[in-house]
């Protein structure tokens, strides 16, 4: 069951909780930058090391998604203008 | 508070703002992440995606709870005395809405084309 195509809507879901979690990472790391409260960036940090697992987890399982296509290095053409 | 970014009487209080600010963000995204959450999982039908998504849920909810606590204990957070959270509501409303009007970004900052050459070929 474990190497299965994902059914369609569950995989369009793990798209969106992907890409929430992603920007949760995002914004956590970024705000540890900026806070001043100790307990806090403490507790952001929990957060990123969480979120890095669960986005792990995530990646894993969306790779088995019925649209699922090789990922380049990065994006084709640099944004020039 | 005056216009000037740069004069210290606007520095006052900032600390607790900025800290309010962002610690209200991360509750926010705890909040949203649990539901979010959850509604993928009510749309997931294979058991490992639903054992993943279930495991997160409870992470989120876990998480959500620090978060909150954390707040309360800093007095940023009041959930049984809305008087009290009815005035910082206000108050980062009108303190974030004053930073609104300031120009903090005079300066051009599309510098886009700067970083798509390499060193050697410019």
């Amino acid at each position: 069951m474990d190497n299965q195509k994902l059914a369609d809507h569950e995989s369009l879901d793990l798209h969106e909780v992907i890409n929430f979690k992603t920007l949760c990472l995002a914004k956590s790391k970024l705000m540890q930058g900026l806070v001043f409260d100790d307990d806090l960036r403490a507790l952001m940090q929990k957060d990123v090391e969480q979120s890095m697992q669960a986005l792990g987890e995530l990646q894993a399982v969306y790779q088995r998604a019925p649209f699922e296509a090789p990922v380049p290095q990065n994006r084709p053409t640099p944004i020039v203008n | 508070m005056n216009q000037d970014y740069l004069d210290p009487i606007n520095a006052l209080h900032v600390p607790e703002l900025a800290d309010t600010t962002f610690a209200m963000d991360l509750l926010l995204r705890a909040k949203d992440g649990v539901r979010n959450i959850a509604v993928a999982l009510t749309e997931s039908a294979s058991p490992d995606v639903r054992t993943l998504l279930r495991n997160h849920l409870m992470q989120g909810i876990a998480m959500h709870q620090e978060i909150t606590e954390l707040m309360i204990n800093k007095k940023w957070f009041h959930p049984y005395e809305l008087s009290e959270q009815y005035k910082l509501d206000q108050l980062s409303a009108n303190n974030t809405l004053m930073i609104g009007k300031m120009n903090l970004f005079p300066v051009e900052t599309n510098r886009k084309g700067m970083f798509d050459r390499t060193p050697d070929d410019h």
